[in-house]
């Protein structure tokens, strides 16, 4: 069932500049815009509003069968329960249960020609936030979410560049060696909002306890000069700019209309997990919640949002394949297409670009309802940022088995999103300790560009 | 490094050198005497001046950080602060050495280098291998934790040094088993050799496989993805050739080869117990070296040769001598651990300040005083627990689970460089305004101290003290009796007084 979203006075669908009309509907549209237009506002004219990237992250592995490269002519064990569907884009089809966003699909692009080497969840999850498989070594490399940050985000800024919401996977998400500005704040459950942003009493004693602080430190960072007191002072001074800022009220989500609230997708409250649907959790629902958040970061100006879908590995279907899909993919339609719809309206769509993808795709063939862990053969899907929508890359046999059309490593697919983001991927760090320069994306074994999209 | 240094460093070493002919076992004492004629007969040639000697608050805190991984309680550090035997420094660091907290701290850091963190039930698998490695490190000599690291098989219940060669549901890889290998028990890094020969320095492609070679016997009964039930054991027939079907990049086929080219010939054991036992004996040149050197990087922050793991003949070390001495006494101990570590916290060098005064950048990269070090994760936890009791939890509320889930947050993996604070506003989000800590524990705190009839510097000098580990200064006493007028209460300012306490920088770090 679609839920129309409140629909605010259209804007450009590209916003080029910021008119003084701009600020005047941005600033009325919605209560909830109010107070942290800060960074928007703080943008000089005349530049075309920097890049945002929002990653859904659809832990466990979805099945390309089952979602975005469905395979009418293979053989009943393979081609599943569900059905194709057709799209707003004649001659492509997607599974039956992404009915709302099928009529969005002139923004996307579907890379059916993932193909990747990693095949366990963790190991495949980091190869997929970095880039870089080298697990054990002395390179602690950033995730994509850090790397975004430093590119693109603002320093002196209230607001972190690099959020992540939901239960993400810890070790994949470190800024790694770009350090602790670019560690992602995280937001367990976005319903709840931002954890630890209220002091444990009264604002006043708070705010007399920093005043104190601030007293005591004094002597000790005069005498010591020390790199590390120093980090560690500036690290709290932004921690208490942040708790004291209008912007933290972007990760609010009270402030958003029950309608917009709603259209996202709101977990029913109370509603049990069925039996056996061991990681559909009382919290199951959150997505939809936490891409609205996403949502709310981005207008606020933070280039990078990563949303956790599948709590834990959701999406690991080895058991209830149908009905564990059927039912995430609806959760997942809703929400995304909601997010999609809403950059859309606030003219947000050519400047975000949204990632869908988990860290491998299923096995062809369905062994006791389920299906496995796949890596040889998958599909991701890449909506808005300015690409040329409507379109399918790369194709897979008969079978969703083997790619035989433009296949995608991961730093094709890395270097792809880079670009988009307007990051040169070449670009070389200087990690700390380690003698060679550590480029964005590894381009040791090229990187091909999907430029048919650009 | 230019040249007239180098020369004037060679000749302060050879006079040096001179007063030690003597190359028998040296005591303790006579070891931290000779790491102070290096490091100060280097500071001299540079004219650089050294720091002042550290007061006993300073090395109290310092020293029960770097050998317990915890800040005194305030009972521990009030009776220390009163003690004015002569020796009762020298008295601190054998009780600090023989207690069991000195293994356990060891093996919080090593199980982080060790276990990797991408095993399933990382948890799990840590405190295992934590409680294993405990034991050890206060009971066992370095070469026999290595052997039975290196040599490891059976079950992971029997015998948990197994988890060192785990990773997903299988062993680790022997890619990244010769890279820990070569980093942790050897200092040197050959994984930049795994894909061609490294430019700058001595290693070759060819000695990164050969090392390789060691480790393609270590797998599970019938290749099983069970590791974590069968544990693994040594298949003979298994070699490099057999791995063939991963085709990890740079793949070269060679022998087992110990580093420096010399071949494993037609020995009975297993490949890993003949490269433990080489690893393991005197004379090895890297074995040694590599203890020592990550060993005085641990305690002062910065290793004789830096990074700490990335020894080669291009990378030299700023006291070469010391090194080789710091080697050569630790091998003669026996790689009696607790042997090195007493003579190098004994050392007047160890004990200096790390207040810079007018000093120039050089004489932290001198050692002519103390860096500030970051508290780790599990100092930070345990430092807490130790001044504010276990965290509470909130009826109902989410299970905080304690240290792992915070250490896991707060911690950095691998090798961090021990004195670069790399936290950032989620940390301190969740230190100023986590319940976890500073909620109910803090108002229990204060309002034991700040009881009728306590006046403000009572009360004050007893939550530095606990805190801080020192008694607040004239300046800090006047700051809280104002304090005080402003909260309005001597138990409300009590409180926020120990909040700000642990927020301070001086808390969070080892200095």
């Amino acid at each position: 069932m679609k839920v129309p979203l409140p629909v605010r006075k259209p804007q450009a669908a590209s916003r080029k500049r910021l008119t003084r009309r701009d600020f005047v509907v941005s600033a009325t549209a919605s209560a909830s815009l109010v107070g942290w237009l800060g960074r928007l506002a703080a943008e000089v004219p005349n530049q075309p509003r920097p890049k945002a990237c929002i990653l859904l992250w659809m832990a466990g592995g979805p099945s390309h069968i089952d979602t975005f490269d469905p395979k009418p002519d293979a053989p009943a064990n393979i081609r599943g329960e569900f059905k194709p569907a057709d799209t707003s884009v004649p001659g492509i089809q997607i599974s039956e249960h992404f009915p709302r966003f099928a009529k969005l699909l002139e923004h996307a692009v579907i890379l059916r020609g993932m193909s990747t080497q990693e095949s366990d969840h963790k190991l495949a999850t980091f190869h997929l936030h970095t880039g870089y498989q080298n697990r054990a070594g002395v390179v602690a490399f950033p995730s994509l979410g850090a790397i975004v940050a430093k590119e693109l985000g603002k320093r002196d800024v209230a607001l972190p560049n690099f959020v992540a919401i939901g239960r993400g996977p810890q070790e994949a998400l470190s800024a790694g060696f770009l350090g602790p500005d670019y560690q992602p704040l995280g937001v367990t459950d976005p319903v709840r909002g931002l954890d630890f942003i209220e002091p444990v009493g009264p604002r006043q004693e708070f705010d007399r306890q920093v005043e104190l602080l601030r007293q005591l430190e004094k002597p000790f960072h005069e005498a010591h000069r020390s790199e590390a007191g120093g980090a560690h002072r500036s690290a709290m001074e932004r921690a208490v700019r942040l708790m004291s800022s209008e912007q933290k009220q972007a990760f609010d989500l009270s402030r958003e209309r029950d309608e917009v609230r709603v259209a996202y997708g709101r977990p029913a409250a109370g509603a049990a997990p069925k039996r056996g649907e061991k990681n559909l959790t009382a919290t199951s629902g959150s997505f939809g919640q936490g891409c609205l958040m996403a949502r709310r970061l981005v207008e606020a100006g933070v280039p990078f949002v990563e949303v956790v879908m599948g709590d834990g590995v959701g999406w690991d279907t080895h058991r209830d394949n149908f009905p564990r899909t059927k039912a995430l993919s609806l959760e997942c339609d809703t929400a995304m297409s909601a997010l999609v719809e809403d950059l859309k309206t606030r003219g947000l769509l050519d400047t975000t670009l949204v990632v869908w993808m988990g860290e491998f795709g299923r096995t062809p063939q369905c062994a006791g309802g389920g299906r496995n862990h796949w890596s040889k053969a998958w599909s991701s899907v890449l909506v808005g940022g300015g690409i040329k929508g409507g379109q399918v890359v790369g194709k897979t046999d008969r079978d969703g088995a083997a790619v035989t059309d433009r296949p995608i490593s991961v730093t094709d697919f890395l270097g792809t999103v880079c670009t988009i983001l307007g990051i040169d991927y070449k670009r070389k760090n200087h990690p700390a300790g380690v003698d060679r320069p550590i480029p964005i994306v590894d381009t040791s074994k090229g990187v091909k560009v999907i430029s048919e999209l650009l | 490094m230019c040249g007239k240094t180098r020369i004037l460093m060679a000749l302060a070493v050879v006079i040096a050198a001179g007063r030690e002919c003597r190359a028998a076992e040296l005591d303790n004492a006579e070891l931290a005497a000779l790491i102070d004629r290096h490091i100060d007969a280097r500071l001299k040639t540079e004219g650089v001046p050294s720091a002042a000697p550290a007061d006993d608050a300073e090395f109290l805190r310092r020293v029960y950080l770097d050998l317990h991984g915890v800040i005194p309680t305030s009972d521990q550090a009030a009776s220390f602060l009163a003690d004015s035997r002569p020796d009762r420094r020298a008295r601190l660091v054998d009780t600090l050495l023989a207690d069991p907290p000195y293994g356990e701290h060891l093996a919080d850091i090593w199980q982080g280098y060790l276990v990797s963190p991408l095993a399933d039930d990382r948890q799990v698998r840590a405190d295992q291998f934590r409680k294993w490695l405990a034991e050890r490190f206060n009971t066992k000599t370095w070469d026999r934790i290595t052997t039975e690291l290196l040599t490891a098989t059976g079950k992971i219940d029997e015998n948990p040094a197994v988890i060192y060669l785990i990773e997903g549901r299988l062993p680790r890889t022997v890619v990244d088993l010769t890279d820990l290998t070569s980093r942790y028990f050897q200092g040197v890094r050959l994984s930049c050799a795994q894909c061609h020969d490294h430019p700058l320095v001595a290693w070759k492609q060819q000695e990164f496989w050969g090392m390789a070679a060691f480790f393609t016997q270590v797998q599970t009964p019938g290749k099983s993805k069970l590791v974590y039930q069968v544990g693994v054991k040594d298949y003979p027939e298994l070699t490099l050739n057999s791995l063939k079907d991963g085709t990890p990049d740079g793949f070269l086929s060679r022998p087992p080869t110990f580093l420096g080219g010399e071949e494993l010939r037609g020995d009975k054991t297993t490949n890993r117990a003949a490269l433990a036992a080489w690893l393991t004996s005197a004379k090895n040149p890297y074995f040694a070296r590599a203890m020592a050197n990550r060993t005085w990087w641990r305690l002062f922050g910065r290793g004789i040769v830096n990074p700490v793991d990335d020894m080669h003949s291009a990378n030299a070390p700023s006291h070469p001598e010391l090194l080789d001495r710091l080697a050569r006494q630790f091998a003669e101990s026996g790689f009696d651990l607790k042997f090195l570590t007493r003579a190098i916290v004994s050392s007047r060098a160890y004990q200096r300040t790390s207040r810079p005064g007018d000093a120039p950048d050089k004489q932290a990269a001198l050692f002519g005083r103390m860096p500030v070090k970051v508290l780790t994760a599990g100092e930070l936890y345990d430092s807490l627990v130790a001044i504010l009791g276990a965290p509470m939890r909130k009826p109902g509320g989410p299970r905080v689970d304690t240290r792992a889930e915070f250490v896991q947050f707060f911690s950095d993996d691998g090798d961090p460089d021990p004195t670069a604070y790399r936290r950032g506003i989620p940390h301190l989000l969740r230190q100023m305004n986590s319940d976890q800590f500073v909620g109910r524990n803090v108002a229990a705190l204060s309002a034991r101290l700040a009881k009728p009839g306590r006046s403000a510097d009572d009360v004050a000098g007893d939550l530095f003290v606990t805190i801080l580990s020192r008694p607040p200064t004239v300046d800090e006493q006047v700051l809280f009796r104002a304090h005080v007028t402003r909260a309005g209460s001597l138990e409300t300012a009590s409180r926020e007084l120990a909040w700000a306490l642990l927020m301070t920088s001086e808390f969070s770090l080892n200095h």
